[in-house]
């Protein structure tokens, strides 16, 4: 039984610097994935060849696609540790071992029509890759696609507007008020939820825990189906390390820690504990 | 990857035990071998130990549970694990379609648990071998970890021991004063084979937020960082004891597992560097033999225990 899965090389096409400590990095991989990635899925990647940083570091997708064949991927991230910091270093041309499409990503439902993005922060990279595949569907009419995100200032407009295409409407909140909603996401879109039909509407999260925990808790007490995509400190990424473990609720009602990587990182509200 | 006619690799663990080559899985990075299998061919390792199991399920520690650390990283995963039933159920039968010996990782947190576990593994048909975690902490005497205390490791060894056919490993934990003696104590108690290092008891702390990076505060050190560590610990156990030892700690190469086996390692366990690379295994497997073939070595018993120490030039 040969084996079906390996790391493979990705060569940096491009990257660049969308806002100061923001960086959105392109990426081509060879030989392509063994399945394509579907939005919420994540990739490990680690600097090919060098000691440092040890570990390989996850990042979900924002976006993928497959010109001529070739596996091509967009990851944004913000420098925020050691890992980051040296990603953030390296050019184009620069080679990297990746692995993936790895985890659970995100469940489109058919019989839900209003789909509600909701980002908090850096939150929003595998929206934008939900928000691009839900596209054909949007235009198809079927239903409706709003984005609900929340920044700490006007200065990430530049990035929340590239969803502007893709979505039905924007809607976006700002900490200090300096742009649209003053306050959380959360607070902005408790304040549009008289609008939707809890049967048919589906909130997809990502962002921050407290963010994550609150609006699940909304979702709950409004009857609103959703889900979150968690981020944890990984090792291995493919479920062997045992080190993303987060609390979910089981269907018996007990509490376990599954594991970010394989189980997650999507989760459905009813799961997600926080 | 088939072995030249010259080149073999075979070696014994003790207990009868005889492994086509000398490099396993080590305990806890290879989950029960179902998540790597599709990234190399099990069948090619010289045994695939599995993930730790207890008696009953284990829900393990609160996150975060992983921190990077220099050349390594430290876990505080807390022993979580399906139960041994669910084991033999679940996971075995995957294992046992693969042409490769099955190492079974235990623990308990008591003498009688341990035994209970190895009663309960050696009726089964496809595990080769127990390897007994002693870095657990004895509930009944106070949390005191088997593995530091000289009589309660020898405790646990000789009940696994009266509990099962299968050969026995004790895997030893490095945090301790003199590692010697836990190894010739654990000898004497009947274990087939030693196998060394656990991980080395750490911290690492957020100074942002005045916070350890681990929900439980300390965690084990694993990777390259701990190697030489190791090494010395195999070389002080080799000079203990005459069982056959396997080596553990930090092993990402065939140089890294080299030096384990001229020191007295009659095979190694390649732990977290299957996180970095999962095929990690077969590369230390393919390394030592264009080693062999390089040196003109014929017999990998040859390389174990070589070691040359030159006393002679010192006095």
């Amino acid at each position: 039984m040969a084996g079906t899965r390996q790391v493979m090389t990705a060569v940096i096409l491009r990257q660049q610097e969308v806002l100061p400590g923001h960086f959105l990095m392109t990426l081509s991989c060879t030989p392509g994935m063994a399945t394509p990635p579907s939005p919420g899925q994540f990739v490990m990647i680690r600097r090919m060849g060098e000691e440092h940083p040890f570990l390989f570091r996850p990042f979900s997708i924002y976006f993928s696609s497959f010109p001529r064949g070739e596996d091509r991927l967009d990851l944004f991230y913000r420098v925020a540790g050691r890992g980051t910091e040296i990603f953030s270093r390296m050019a184009k041309g620069e080679k990297l071992a990746i692995i993936g499409p790895l985890g659970r990503g995100f469940t489109v439902f058919p019989e839900k029509k209003t789909l509600l993005l909701a980002g908090g922060g850096m939150g929003i990279a595998p929206l934008y890759c939900l928000a691009a595949a839900l596209r054909d569907r949007l235009e198809k009419g079927g239903g409706s696609v709003t984005a609900y995100f929340g920044c700490r200032n006007a200065d990430f407009l530049p990035v929340l507007k590239k969803f502007a295409p893709l979505c039905s409407s924007l809607r976006i909140s700002t900490d200090d008020g300096s742009y649209g909603f003053k306050g959380t996401v959360v607070e902005l879109i408790r304040s549009d939820l008289h609008q939707y039909d809890p049967a048919g509407t589906v909130i997809y999260g990502c962002g921050p825990r407290p963010m994550l925990k609150s609006l699940s808790a909304l979702g709950r007490k409004y009857g609103m189906a959703g889900q979150v995509s968690v981020e944890e400190r990984m090792a291995c990424g493919v479920g062997a390390c045992l080190g993303c473990a987060v609390p979910v609720k089981t269907a018996d009602g007990d509490t376990a820690y599954v594991r970010v990587c394989r189980e997650g990182p999507v989760f459905d509200f009813d799961a997600f504990q926080g | 990857m088939t072995d030249g006619p010259m080149t073999n690799l075979s070696v014994s663990i003790g207990g009868g035990l005889t492994l086509k080559n000398p490099v396993m899985t080590a305990s806890g990075t290879f989950g029960y071998g179902d998540i790597y299998a599709s990234y190399l061919d099990l069948s090619l390792l010289g045994a695939v130990v599995v993930k730790g199991l207890s008696l009953k399920p284990r829900m393990g520690n609160p996150p975060p549970r992983i921190m990077e650390t220099p050349s390594g990283m430290l876990n505080a995963v807390g022993l979580q694990n399906i139960g041994v039933e669910a084991f033999i159920e679940e996971k075995l039968p995957f294992l046992r379609s693969f042409q490769v010996p099955v190492i079974v990782n235990i623990f308990g947190e008591s003498v009688e648990e341990y035994g209970e576990v190895a009663g309960i593994l050696d009726r089964i048909e496809g595990i080769h071998a127990l390897e007994v975690n002693i870095s657990c902490p004895n509930i009944k005497r106070g949390g005191i970890t088997f593995g530091t205390d000289p009589s309660a490791a020898a405790e646990v060894t000789r009940r696994v021991k009266e509990a099962t056919r299968l050969p026995v490993i004790v895997k030893l934990t490095p945090n301790v004063t003199d590692i010697g003696a836990i190894a010739r104590r654990v000898e004497e108690a009947g274990a087939d084979a030693i196998s060394l290092i656990n991980t080395l008891r750490g911290m690492s702390v957020d100074v942002e937020k005045y916070v350890p990076h681990l929900a439980v505060v300390t965690g084990g050190l694993s990777g390259p960082a701990i190697r030489p560590v190791a090494l010395r610990m195999v070389w002080e156990v080799r000079q203990a004891v005459s069982l056959p030892i396997i080596g553990i700690g930090g092993i990402a190469n065939a140089r890294d597992a080299l030096e384990f086996l001229i020191v007295g390692a009659s095979a190694v366990q390649v732990g977290t560097a299957n996180f970095i690379n999962p095929r990690a295994t077969l590369e230390v497997l393919e390394g030592l033999r264009s080693f062999m073939e390089r040196k003109g070595i014929v017999d990998i018993g040859e390389i174990i225990g070589s070691l040359r120490i030159r006393l002679e030039e010192e006095r």
